[in-house]
C-alpha cells in the first residue's frame, strides 16, 4: 500500500510498507534509476544507521529492513544529500563459452551463429545491477537485444558454479550451483561468492564487468589454479 | 569442561539455527535462523543463556543423539515423543543428560518443528555472523549441510543459573493444524481486484508438502488471479506473501531468496510466523488483514 511521498537525497520516493519494521522505496524518476539507486544505497551505507539491519538494492527499488517497528522511514529525510560519486571498478572475467549447456536454444532463439553470439557479448561492457536472489547471483544490464532470449522453460535443478547466462534483456551470473531458469551460454573458472571473505563477494552495484573469452584448456588451467 | 554429543539419526531435515545472518542481504544471501523464533527463543531462556546461542532445529522427523558427556538441554516447539534410553520425557522442559545417554525423537502429533537446546558455549564457526546452516549455499551450522550420522557437536560447559526447568503452562503454545494469520497489505496488495481480495481473505489454503525453509507453498481449489504486469526483481523478506502467475501464494521463510519478481500482496505479521512454520503439510491457513 503506497502513503506519501519521502523526500531523500535530492529524489522524490513512493514509501510502501513490507512488514512491521521493513519498507521498499522507489525513486519517481524516468532516468538513470540504477545510479540513483546505487548512489542512495551508498549514502545509507555510509550513513550508519544504528536501527538499519539490511538494505536490499534492486533495478528500481531499495527495501530497507530495521531492528525495530517504531523506526519512521521519514526519518531517513533529514539525512544530507551528498555530492558523491561511488568509486566503481571494472572487472574482466574469463569465460569459457564452449561450456555453454544452451546453445542449440540460443542459436535457434536468435538467428545468430554460436560464434556471433559469442562476440556481441563479449564486446560489450556490463553494469552490476544487483546481487541476489541467491548468494552472489550477479545481475548484468547492458545486454544487446539481439541476444536476449527468455528464460527455460522448465529451469534447471542444478545450474554448475560460475555459469554465465542469458534470462531475457539480463545476463547473470550463478556464483554458487544452484537452481535456475536462465540459458546457460559458459562458465567461469573464477570463484566471485567466497563465505570466508567479507565482504563475501568483491563486487558491488554499480561496478563494469567485461567478458573475455578463453578456451577449454585455459579454463581447466585457471580452474586448478583458483581451487 | 567440554562437552559433546555425537549425532546417531539425522532425523527428516535437521539444522544447527541461531537468530539469523544480518546484513549479508546485499549479497543475496538469506537471513536464515529458527523458523520457530518463540520456540528458539525458549530454548535458550529455559536455560538461562543468551539467545543468541544455537539450537538444533528438527523438522516432522526428529534425530537421534548419543551424549559422550553430562549435560543440561532443553527440548521446545513440536512434542515429538522425545525418549531418553527408550523412557518417555516431556517438552517444554529442561533435562539432565548423563554420559552414554542416548536421546530420541519420532514424528509430532501436532505441530512440526522441535528445538534442542544445550547449555555452554558451542565450540562452532560462525559464518557471516552467524550459526545458521543454510542448506542451499552449503554454508553455516557444521559444514554447511544437514546434521548427519556420525556429527559431532561440541561445547564448552557452563554452570546451570537461572535455569527455569520448565515453560510455564500459560505460555506454552497449542499448535493446531488450522490457523488463522494476520498480515499487512503488500506492495501489490492492490494489483488484485475486490473481488480477488475478497475471495483470498475468505479461502481455506492448505500447505503444500513442497513447503521448506525457504517458503510454505499453499494450495486452494480455485486458484487466485492476478494481472500480469511488467515487475521487476525487487526486495523480500521473511513472511512476505508472493503471488506466482499460477495463482498459488507462498509464504516466504527464513531461507527464501532476497529478491524476487512476484507480486507481493501482504506480509504475515512475525508473530505468526512461527506457528505458520509449525503448521504441517495439508494443515490449514487462513488470512486475516490486521487492523494496525
Amino acid at each position: 500500500m503506497e502513503s506519501k511521498l519521502l523526500q531523500f537525497n535530492g529524489v522524490s520516493w513512493s514509501v510502501f510498507r513490507m512488514g512491521e519494521s521493513a519498507w521498499l522505496i522507489k525513486p519517481q524518476i524516468d532516468e538513470a534509476l540504477l545510479d540513483c539507486i546505487h548512489k542512495t544505497n551508498s549514502l545509507l551505507e555510509r550513513s550508519e544507521i544504528p536501527q538499519l539491519v539490511d538494505v536490499i538494492p534492486a533495478y528500481d527499488s531499495l527495501t530497507l529492513i530495521f531492528n525495530s517497528s517504531s523506526f519512521n522511514i521519514f526519518q531517513i529525510s533529514d539525512i544530507k544529500s551528498q555530492l558523491y560519486n561511488p568509486e566503481t571498478s571494472l572487472y574482466e572475467i574469463p569465460v569459457c563459452y564452449n561450456l555453454g549447456l544452451d546453445w542449440d536454444e540460443m542459436e535457434q532463439k536468435t538467428m545468430l551463429k554460436k560464434e556471433e553470439i559469442i562476440s556481441v557479448h563479449s564486446s560489450k561492457e556490463y553494469t552490476i545491477a544487483m546481487t541476489g536472489f541467491l548468494p552472489g547471483f550477479v545481475f548484468l544490464e547492458g545486454l544487446d537485444e539481439q541476444i536476449s532470449v527468455s528464460r527455460k522453460e522448465n529451469p534447471r535443478i542444478k545450474v554448475p558454479s560460475g555459469s554465465i547466462g542469458i534470462g531475457g534483456n539480463q545476463t547473470g551470473i550463478y556464483s554458487i550451483e544452484s537452481p535456475g531458469g536462465w540459458q546457460i551460454i559458459g562458465r567461469t573458472p573464477e570463484l566471485f561468492f567466497d563465505v570466508n571473505q567479507n565482504p563475501p563477494i568483491k563486487f558491488k552495484a554499480g561496478d563494469k564487468v567485461r567478458f573475455q573469452q578463453i578456451t577449454n584448456n585455459e579454463f581447466l588451467k585457471l580452474t586448478s589454479n583458483e581451487r | 569442561m567440554k562437552g559433546s554429543l555425537i549425532v546417531t539419526v539425522g532425523g527428516l531435515f535437521t539444522t544447527i539455527q541461531d537468530r539469523g545472518r544480518f546484513g549479508y542481504r546485499k549479497f543475496g544471501v538469506p537471513v536464515s535462523g529458527a523458523m520457530d523464533k518463540e520456540a528458539y527463543k525458549w530454548a535458550n531462556r529455559l536455560l538461562g543463556q543468551s539467545e543468541n546461542t544455537p539450537v538444533i532445529e528438527m523438522t516432522q522427523k526428529g534425530g537421534e543423539f548419543l551424549f559422550n558427556t553430562d549435560a543440561v538441554i532443553s527440548i521446545t516447539g513440536a512434542d515429538m515423543s522425545p525418549r531418553i534410553n527408550g523412557d518417555l520425557i516431556s517438552t517444554n522442559k529442561v533435562h539432565y543428560i548423563t554420559e552414554g545417554d542416548y536421546l530420541e525423537f519420532d514424528s509430532p502429533e501436532k505441530g512440526y518443528r522441535t528445538y534442542i537446546g544445550i547449555l555452554g558455549e558451542w565450540s562452532l564457526k560462525k559464518v557471516m555472523s552467524s550459526f545458521s546452516t543454510y542448506t542451499l549455499g552449503e554454508f553455516g551450522g557444521l559444514h554447511g549441510e544437514l546434521l548427519d550420522v556420525g556429527d559431532k557437536i561440541s561445547w564448552e560447559e557452563r554452570k546451570p543459573e537461572n535455569v527455569l526447568e520448565e515453560i510455564p503452562k500459560e505460555c506454552i503454545p497449542y499448535y493446531s493444524s488450522k490457523l488463522t494469520v494476520e498480515f499487512i497489505a503488500g506492495p501489490e496488495w492492490d494489483w488484485l481486484t475486490k473481488e480477488e481480495q475478497e475471495k483470498f481473505l475468505s479461502t481455506p489454503f492448505k500447505v503444500n508438502s513442497r513447503s521448506n525453509r525457504m517458503g510454505i507453498r499453499l494450495d486452494m481449489e480455485e486458484p487466485l488471479s492476478i494481472p500480469n504486469r511488467d515487475m521487476k526483481s525487487s526486495g523480500v523478506i521473511p513472511g512476505i506473501i508472493q503471488l506466482p502467475p499460477n495463482g498459488k501464494p507462498i509464504i516466504l521463510m527464513q531461507d527464501g531468496q532476497t529478491v524476487g519478481g512476484y507480486p507481493r500482496i501482504g506480509k504475515v505479521l512475525d508473530i505468526y510466523l512461527g506457528r505458520v512454520a509449525q503448521v504441517p503439510p495439508g494443515g490449514i491457513v487462513r488470512f486475516m488483514q490486521s487492523k494496525k
